[in-house]
């Protein structure tokens, strides 16, 4: 019923990867807000976000629906950066993933 | 790890789906529908009938008749039902059968495949669902201030037919940004994917190619682009060009109707903000001009498209945007809506690096150049670059 079904296991371990290897939590400093992040460069940033974390989130909660609730919520950017600049997340790719 | 160094790596050409997306699609414009006789649409393997009745409501039905298989969209419109013309069996738009003239009584079993219609943007949008659910109107996409008054063109509207690619060759284009340089030859300078829910933006900053323009973009024309996914079929891509300053506001629509396992019908309308201070024939050659432009730049996606092999295991790198969660972002289309896994509508963000990127197309572009400069130099005809004449620079989202 997927919208393509795979043919080979190896494209499993594949999604695995490059959708949740080397995920690195990191908890929002101003709400109860946990996601997971990938850095593969200094620029780079990956966030995934459980259905959890987004309620917790007052900042996208307060603009959902709209155009702008794209936009990222700049506190848990903020709690993001102060993670890499601690060490806790670490910052490179692995392999291109 | 299934991937070491040393081994080859193969392609993953999976199977394509055995369904239609759930969502909302467009069928057009409003206005192809409005003139009293019904109309044929490819679409999710069939072909529908649509037709406006006599209160001026568009009609959606499947085309062909439960009685005995006549194709409604070569009948005629009679009175405010469809009218097959095989034995004269008059549908309306709710899906019963109203009338067979012939016939003492209608069978109560007489009831076809309705596609529930809304009109948003002067566009008609219908819902498809496998499963037969009711149209969920919280997903639909919104409607788009300003556009259907005099202060923005009408649409440009184009349709193309696509054959030998599934349609999620065209869903790929969201998250790819290097492709925008090689295939339609702008110039990526940010690029950011958000998905949550049903919905899938691009978020892109590009410039022109100095080096492959042809008087029209170039490396003065700036673009902001916020392209978003309402669903599996409908982009709403909201464009603000800046050429040497003058800014043009431009609205995109870019969707498609899956009609086979490797067909589709793209679709795509433009509109524009009529700058201030211009008159009515100015802003329509400028809306002409970036409808051009855009449906060229579509051209060269489906030569890509037609020479490709579908790949279910890309393999990305580091500069590539996130393929694989925007492929499980598009899978809850393709399942039951009790099947939705959470990860394919929980909210992902990612920022792609274009540093590298940019480094390396800055030199290639001045490489380019100065290349150019010299076969000038060299008195070759003039015609430094006769095929960059007319090829979109700016285009986006897709």
């Amino acid at each position: 019923m997927a919208s393509f079904v795979p043919l080979s296991p190896d494209t499993l371990e594949d999604q695995r990867l490059y959708t949740s290897a080397r995920l690195t939590e990191v908890a929002c400093l101003d709400c109860l807000a946990t996601v997971g992040v990938k850095k593969n460069s200094e620029h780079h940033t990956s966030i995934q976000w459980s259905t959890e974390a987004r309620a917790h989130c007052p900042e996208l909660t307060r603009r959902a629906g709209g155009r702008e609730s794209h936009a990222g919520c700049p506190r848990m950017l903020a709690s993001i950066e102060t993670a890499v600049r601690e060490g806790a997340v670490p910052v490179g790719a692995e392999d291109g993933y | 790890m299934s991937d070491t160094g040393s081994s080859t790596r193969y392609l993953d050409q999976g199977k394509p789906p055995e369904r239609f997306a759930r969502g909302w699609h467009c069928l057009g414009l409003e206005s192809a529908f409005a003139d009293g006789k019904p109309h044929g649409i490819e679409a999710f393997g069939t072909k529908l009938v649509v037709w406006q009745d006599s209160q001026g409501g568009t009609n959606v039905l499947d085309g062909y008749c439960r009685h005995m298989g006549g194709d409604l969209t070569q009948g005629s419109v009679k009175g405010d039902e469809v009218a097959c013309p095989f034995h004269d069996w008059r549908w309306g738009g709710d899906g019963k059968c109203k009338q067979i003239p012939y016939a003492r009584r209608v069978p109560l079993r007489a009831r076809t495949q309705k596609y529930p219609v809304v009109i948003r943007n002067g566009q008609v949008l219908v819902w498809h669902d496998v499963e037969g659910g009711a149209p969920d109107m919280d997903v639909l996409p919104p409607e788009l201030p300003g556009i259907g008054t005099d202060e923005w063109t009408d649409w440009f509207w184009e349709v193309v037919p696509i054959e030998g690619s599934n349609c999620r060759e065209l869903i790929d284009n969201v998250v790819d940004m290097a492709h925008f340089y090689y295939v339609h030859l702008s110039f990526p300078t940010s690029f950011r994917n958000v998905f949550e829910g049903t919905r899938a933006t691009q978020y892109m900053a590009s410039k022109g190619r100095p080096d492959v323009s042809g008087g029209y973009g170039d490396a003065e024309m700036f673009l902001k682009s916020e392209a978003t996914y309402y669903g599996p079929s409908y982009m709403i891509n909201w464009l603000e060009v800046d050429y040497k300053g003058f800014i043009t506001e431009v609205v995109l629509i870019n969707c498609h109707l899956p009609t086979g396992p490797d067909s589709f019908t793209l679709q795509y309308g433009i509109a524009v903000k009529k700058p201030e201070g211009l008159d009515e024939k100015t802003a329509q050659y400028i809306a002409k001009k970036y409808a051009t432009m855009f449906g060229e730049g579509f051209l060269q996606d489906v030569h890509i498209w037609k020479n490709k092999v579908p790949v279910q295991n890309p393999l990305l790198c580091e500069e590539d945007g996130p393929v694989y969660q925007l492929r499980r972002w598009y899978e809850q289309f393709y399942v039951d809506v009790a099947d939705i896994a959470p990860e394919m509508v929980d909210r992902f963000e990612f920022e792609v690096d274009t540093t590298k990127a940019n480094e390396f197309w800055q030199a290639e572009v001045a490489e380019n150049l100065a290349k150019k400069a010299r076969e000038d130099g060299e008195g070759a005809d003039g015609v430094a670059n006769p095929e960059a004449e007319g090829k979109p620079q700016v285009m986006t989202g897709t």
